[in-house]
């Protein structure tokens, strides 16, 4: 009679284990069609990042040559300018080459201000090669995650990995460290 | 300042354009650019440098590295370098003091600036 009872309460334990293990089972599938889901996505997601920098970088080149092409022109105009000033011109036509030249002075500046601003382009290039990065660091775990779901015993592909040097503080609004106190380290 | 031949190293081609016209508009008409730290040895040898300006993210060669090669050379150790970059964290800082960079300006700079750290190293 205890055996039999004992065996039935074994039994009951196993029905319960093995139901158990079946939720696990079906939950674990529901799980990998997401993950790898996920994990073919990724690259994608590496791949527009790396695409808006290079696109960004192209843009840049030409915003460039244009703004180079502005000053060289400019430069030619103030020559131009100054040839009159030092000609024999009346008081009236010198005033208003002046009056110009300072407009072409204030157009040359304006144009290297743009030039000026534009290194954010590496500073954000840095940016999103960080977030390239991390990305590729998910694909990795994912990749890992995947191996371990389908049962294999070998480790799939590495994930290609470009080779990306970046600052993972670079940020064009925040320094850590202001001119004044990088100026102070370097006089003590 | 119409003698001096400085390097300009950095991986980014829009940094090193708006370097170079900055050093132009500041006077410093001689300059060459090199790609990292590696490419910036090599244009070491191959030109008669007078001052470095580098930054510090680069593939290959590192500027950190870059210093510490220049440094340790009998031929180069003296060379002004400057180091031009986004890392703006004290440590790091720091840390390019101690490998050997006469000044340091976090990115992104002002011509004003550049111009006036090449001149306090010139001077000092």
């Amino acid at each position: 009679m205890v055996n039999e009872s004992l065996q039935d309460k074994i039994k009951n334990e196993v029905v319960v284990l093995a139901s158990s293990l079946k939720e696990i089972v079906d939950k674990f599938n529901k799980l990998q069609h997401p993950i790898v889901e996920s994990h073919e996505k990724v690259p994608q997601a590496t791949q527009q990042l790396d695409k808006i920098s290079d696109q960004t970088e192209v843009a840049t080149q030409k915003m460039l040559d244009t703004i180079e092409a502005i000053t060289e022109r400019e430069q030619d105009v103030l020559e131009g300018l100054k040839g009159i000033i030092d000609s024999d011109v009346n008081d009236t036509i010198k005033s208003e080459v002046n009056k110009l030249t300072e407009k072409v002075d204030a157009n040359v500046n304006d144009a290297y201000s743009i030039m000026d601003a534009l290194q954010f382009q590496d500073i954000t290039s840095q940016q999103m090669d960080h977030a390239a990065s991390l990305l590729e660091d998910i694909e990795t775990k994912l990749n890992n995650i995947i191996v371990v779901m389908d049962g294999e015993q070998e480790a799939k592909e590495p994930v290609e990995k470009k080779v990306r040097a970046y600052d993972p503080h670079a940020d064009v609004y925040d320094k850590k460290t202001n001119q004044d106190e990088i100026d102070s380290l370097f006089k003590q | 300042m119409a003698d001096l031949k400085i390097l300009a190293v950095d991986d980014s081609p829009t940094m090193r354009r708006i370097i170079v016209n900055t050093l132009k508009r500041a006077g410093f008409n001689e300059v060459i650019e090199a790609g990292d730290g590696k490419d910036a040895l090599a244009k070491l040898k191959a030109e008669d440098i007078n001052f470095i300006i580098t930054d510090w993210n680069m593939p290959e060669m590192d500027g950190l590295t870059l210093v510490s090669n220049i440094r340790g050379s009998e031929e180069y150790k003296k060379l002004p370098i400057l180091m031009v970059t986004t890392r703006s964290v004290k440590d790091d800082i720091v840390e390019a003091l101690k490998a050997g960079v006469n000044n340091y300006i976090v990115k992104p700079f002002t011509p004003d600036t550049l111009k006036e750290k090449i001149n306090e190293i010139l001077n000092a």
